[in-house]
């Protein structure tokens, strides 16, 4: 008798060879797509040389250099605007070493871009700038930033969708504003917005604005921004905290720093009270289970 | 003939509302955790494919709130089904059969850690042990709050006019730190304790099919067995 023996038959079936090549292919696919998706494109910026060939695909192609730089030549500002600076001494080594950001007179720029200049002269980048200039010295995140400084004037394509624009935005602001990048990409906006690409969902600029770069500190200015998306948004919800996870977020107001406090508070114990029930269920069913398993086996004998 | 006489005796342990309620929460839950977990690890390739496969952040969040709604809904069926229970049937709720908790549970829960280190004879369960009330009172009670935090998360400007607005900031970690848990629990402990153990391995098919055999009935339901061959001892008399 053939009591002891277990037989075990596996038939290589077409429906079988077939789910296993479906799984393959959907490894695959999930392989290759994580990989092409995790690069994020970034703005590239020109140094004093510039390559013509980006320079050709870019917004800016249409225009010749002298419209923006002046000519050689020619004594006068570019475009009447600004301030003419001579062309930097070309047997000098050492103006190659210089940072053409802080060369250019971006001035220039309000020659087409008016609305987006006004705004920018109105807003905390300028304001930064101004206090850069009485103070002598750039501040400890670096220079306070002109055009130059976000946008390529060289390279920067047009025609962007939203969702491109805005993942390049995350990568521009985030290169100063590293900490709030990463609280913005915690929270649902920027999960939403950066990482699915979702274009209703809320990028740097929808909330501070796109030129005038506001900190949000006043109650009816966020609640402005608010009501861009949420219109029936209320008072209260201004004091809602979007870059909650940021460690060393500057808080200016005690009603702010209070509510931060109950809902780092509040996350802590929630994490706790999760710990805690994990660890003893699992401990639980874990000794549990062996005990069941040792007396199964102790039957069998 | 030969299977029906080689076919264990089988007893009617669930009923089949119970039964389809369950297989809701299954699908619902299910649904739920992929979709809530894709957007919490949204920074990963493999859930932005998983995401694009639902079709988009958007149809997403749609599947996240309409298994949250038909879930609830299940949720609300077993309440009516509670009251029904209540008012028309005229069923007592307390009892050795109840699924409420009572001071039995705690003794049965030191009885088993006792059993878990050799110190004594497994407990002799009821209708319910005390890790299946457990995971029905977490089922219950912690659907109730995941959807207040969840409601609170689908409309936040009408809830900022109730409650302070960084609640909102609380209620999103609540929702997730609470996910984590349920996941994690039922995951893990549930899905060992019913099909993992050694007897019943692999599956336990009784909460599908609604029939449990005679001896499981009687290794894991002692309480239970013995007080129906008591009623089945005073019908024979």
């Amino acid at each position: 008798m053939q009591t002891g023996t277990i037989k075990i038959k596996i038939k290589l079936q077409p429906g079988w060879i077939c789910m296993l090549v479906t799984t393959g292919c959907f490894l695959l696919a999930l392989l290759w797509f994580s990989h092409a998706r995790a690069g994020t494109d970034t703005a590239s910026f020109s140094t004093w040389f510039v390559d013509m060939s980006q320079y050709a695909d870019a917004a800016h192609a249409s225009l010749k250099c002298e419209e923006c730089h002046g000519s050689m030549t020619d004594r006068e500002p570019a475009m009447g605007i600004g301030l003419r600076k001579n062309h930097p001494d070309s047997k000098s080594v050492d103006f190659l070493k210089t940072q053409t950001k802080r060369n250019f007179d971006y001035q220039v720029c309000q020659k087409c871009h008016k609305i987006a200049y006004s705004r920018f002269v109105k807003g905390e980048h300028a304001k930064a700038a101004f206090k850069e200039k009485t103070i002598g010295k750039p501040s400890e995140v670096g220079f306070a930033p002109t055009c130059g400084d976000c946008h390529s004037a060289h390279y920067s394509k047009s025609h962007l969708t939203r969702v491109q624009t805005g993942k390049m935005m995350t990568q521009t602001c985030g290169a100063c504003h590293l900490e709030q990048k990463q609280s913005f990409l915690a929270n649902y906006h920027g999960k939403a917005a950066v990482n699915l690409e979702y274009d209703k969902a809320a990028f740097c600029s929808d909330c501070h604005g796109a030129h005038t770069m506001l900190s949000l500190k006043d109650k009816d200015v966020v609640l402005n921004a608010c009501r861009r998306c949420h219109s029936d948004a209320t008072p209260e919800f201004a004091s809602i905290i979007i870059h909650d996870s940021t460690k060393n977020l500057d808080v200016k107001s005690d009603t702010k720093k209070s509510s931060l406090k109950w809902v780092h508070l509040m996350r802590a114990l929630s994490l706790f009270f999760v710990i805690a029930v994990l660890v003893f269920f699992y401990m639980h069913t874990g000794l549990l289970m062996l005990r069941k398993l040792h007396e199964k086996l102790r039957r069998h004998k | 003939m030969e299977t029906r006489i080689n076919s264990p005796q089988t007893f009617q342990r669930f009923h089949i509302l119970h039964r389809i309620l369950h297989m809701v929460i299954i699908f619902n839950f299910t649904f739920l955790a992929i979709s809530g977990f894709l957007l919490h690890f949204s920074g990963f390739g493999w859930a932005r494919f998983l995401i694009a496969l639902m079709g988009g952040a958007g149809a997403a969040g749609w599947l996240h709130r309409f298994c949250a709604v038909f879930l609830y809904f299940g949720i609300l069926v077993h309440v009516f089904w509670l009251i029904y229970y209540k008012m028309v049937l005229k069923q007592n709720f307390c009892g050795p059969d109840s699924i409420l908790p009572g001071k039995k549970d705690v003794k049965d829960l030191f009885q088993n850690l006792r059993y878990v280190f050799n110190k004594g004879t497994p407990p002799l369960f009821d209708r319910f042990s005390y890790l299946q009330k457990l995971d029905y009172w977490g089922e219950l009670l912690g659907m109730q709050s995941m959807g207040i935090t969840g409601l609170i998360l689908c409309f936040p400007e009408f809830f900022a006019g109730i409650i302070p607005g960084f609640f909102i900031n609380i209620a999103g970690y609540f929702h997730f730190y609470e996910a984590v848990l349920a996941v994690m629990y039922i995951g893990v402990v549930h899905m060992s304790d019913t099909h993992l153990a050694p007897d019943v391995f692999p599956m336990e098919k009784a909460i599908f099919t609604g029939k449990i055999e005679k001896q499981r009935f009687m290794e894991d339901h002692p309480g239970e067995w013995k007080r129906q061959q008591m009623i089945n001892d005073q019908k024979l008399l």
